[in-house]
């Protein structure tokens, strides 16, 4: 295959906003439905990438790399998973300034552990040793399939967070976000169905954990900053936290206009590209996202709209 | 008006409340010893404000929890008694329990439409791999939902609800399409118009003649005094006396305490 064309810069800036898109997704479920401000989603991130590499790299696997790859993978998806159903049991009564406290420390926990596990992560380190469960030639072809592969996989959540609003699934998150109390009075099980968000949410942001630590094929805890949760938070905020397709949006417009057309193609020179590029791109991620909140809150889509919505799903 | 004997055999829902106290800083809002609600079709709460009648709802409805006591669902079909005050707010619409509410509770996001269909859809049409159980929601209450609207003259259901006024009239749709058994209904209709007040009325009391009980919070006496059939009068706490609507709107006490002398 011949990619000349392609630039590889391109294919690693493209892979970073389409699983930053995909978690704006998973975040749109619980913050714009359910109106939970999860801003631990490095920390399910960080538990699937590491659950997946470490039982890839550390186990000596009895049959073929594309056996242990899936199934470390829907180890890493489980494990996320399940700590996304004991953070959900945690918080899930909380007020918002508990639920922020308690996401927060959670991804802070999941960090600190990568750092401080060094016998199963590598500590400071890192880990290395993750592959492509394929070799199609070269790394850049490898790398392309890869963002190919993972796309399809964000597609497909945006497909499943496209039809939610479209199901009585839906419809309760948006009633628990919209008046718990109320929900609670109508018979709906608020905190069971937040827990059951949390789980499913999470094990999504840990299988893209795991898809971003292949591309990386190093695992270090620099990988579970902060700017992971901020940058997914941004995106879904700018394109519109109450729209499905606001983190896609907001996803390719803010992160892809930084990490893609900012940081590969335009003049800076070199001696930025270390602390000052990222340190700009931060303060204006901040200042956009001020705009944003002060001229159109509810993001470039705007809100809901579930008359127009409601009547073309019952064809009326 | 000393307690009625118990009837032998229940024949409608029954609520029994005993030894339920609750207070919040210190001070007892509630306590009462020895209350059955559902002897009677319908039956009125009254009382000055800060009686605890919006507490005592609260509490049974378990959104108040309550500092000691039990409350009793029993049914009339003989089905096992329920001890509600054991039970978290969401387990009583399944049991039958549901209460409107005194203050205007609506869903902001969600169409008319969408939260009747929220309130009638069953649990396990609500989970996160149930991708395709709209149809089966929507086929199954549609109709239902349809005479509601045109009953009350609602107008086109995939709007947003805009007045008060609506908002209150759409609470208590909500309340009668989870098919209560026991209805409980405060200041039900406050802010409503008078034409929405009478329909309200006569669905309720369609509901009541089906065996539903229905007991009523309300400040306007002249819905307690047309719909009752029994009224309690609630004052510092407790329920202090009961009786036909014509007993307790004749009865010194009630007078002095709180409808005031000249009341006719």
């Amino acid at each position: 295959m011949n990619l000349d064309w392609l630039d590889a810069f391109l294919i690693s800036g493209l892979f970073s906003v389409v699983v930053i898109v995909g978690l704006g997704l998973l975040l749109h479920l619980q913050l714009g439905l359910t109106r939970i401000a999860n801003f631990g989603v490095v920390g399910f991130f960080g538990i699937g990438m590491y659950s997946f590499g470490v039982l890839f790299t550390k186990v000596d696997w009895p049959f073929g790399d594309f056996w242990a790859f899936l199934i470390s993978l829907a180890f890493g998806t489980f494990v996320a998973g399940l700590s996304g159903l004991l953070v959900g049991w945690l918080i899930a009564d909380l007020d918002e300034d508990g639920v922020l406290v308690g996401t927060l420390g959670f991804a802070t926990a999941v960090a600190i552990l990568a750092t401080t596990e060094d016998g199963l992560t590598g500590g400071a380190r890192g880990l290395g040793g993750l592959r492509f469960p394929y070799d199609v030639g070269s790394v850049k072809a490898d790398e392309f399939l890869w963002l190919i592969i993972v796309s399809i996989v964000v597609a497909l959540i945006l497909l499943y967070v496209w039809w939610v609003h479209r199901t009585p699934y839906g419809r309760l998150l948006i009633g628990i976000g919209g008046n718990e109390p109320l929900a609670r009075s109508l018979g709906k099980p608020a905190f069971r169905a937040k827990l059951w968000l949390f789980a499913v949410g999470s094990a999504g942001m840990g299988l893209l954990g795991a898809l971003f630590g292949v591309m990386e094929r190093f695992l270090a805890p620099e990988n579970l900053g902060i700017d992971v949760t901020l940058a997914a938070m941004v995106a879904l905020v700018i394109g519109g936290t109450a729209r499905a397709w606001g983190a896609v949006i907001g996803g390719f417009l803010v992160i892809g206009f930084f990490d893609i057309i900012v940081q590969s193609y335009l003049p800076f020179p070199r001696e930025w590209y270390g602390q000052a590029i990222p340190n700009i791109k931060q303060i204006v991620f901040g200042a956009v996202l001020i705009t944003v909140l002060l001229f159109r809150p509810l993001g470039i889509l705007g809100d809901m709209r579930r008359d127009k919505l409601m009547r073309r799903v019952h064809g009326g | 008006m000393v307690d009625d004997t118990q009837v032998a055999t229940v024949t409608r829902p029954q609520i029994q409340i005993q030894n339920a106290v609750k207070s919040f800083n210190g001070r007892v809002v509630v306590d009462i010893d020895n209350l059955t609600l559902g002897d009677h079709p319908i039956e009125g709460l009254i009382g000055p404000n800060g009686a605890g009648k919006t507490t005592l709802m609260r509490m049974i409805m378990h959104s108040t929890p309550l500092d000691s006591g039990t409350i009793t669902l029993s049914n009339a079909n003989g089905d096992r008694d329920v001890v509600i005050s054991d039970l978290p707010t969401h387990w009583m619409a399944p049991h039958g329990v549901v209460k409107s509410n005194q203050v205007i509770m609506d869903f902001d996001k969600l169409t008319i439409l969408d939260s009747m269909l929220l309130a009638v859809a069953k649990h396990r049409y609500e989970q996160p791999h149930r991708i395709l159980a709209e149809k089966s929601v929507y086929d199954a209450n549609v109709a239902r939902i349809h005479e509601y609207m045109e009953f009350f003259d609602l107008g086109d259901p995939y709007r947003f609800a805009g007045s008060a006024g609506e908002k209150k009239l759409l609470d208590i749709i909500r309340c009668l399409l989870l098919d209560p058994k026991f209805l409980l209904l405060d200041e039900p209709t406050a802010g409503l118009p008078e034409d929405l007040t009478e329909k309200v009325m006569e669905t309720i009391r369609d509901l009541a003649a089906a065996g539903t009980s229905v007991v009523v919070v309300e400040h306007d006496l002249n819905v307690i005094w047309n719909l009752s059939d029994d009224v309690h009068f609630m004052a510092e706490g407790n329920v202090v006396m009961h009786g036909s609507p014509q007993e307790i709107r004749e009865n010194k006490t009630v007078i002095e305490k709180y409808l005031g002398e000249g009341h006719v």
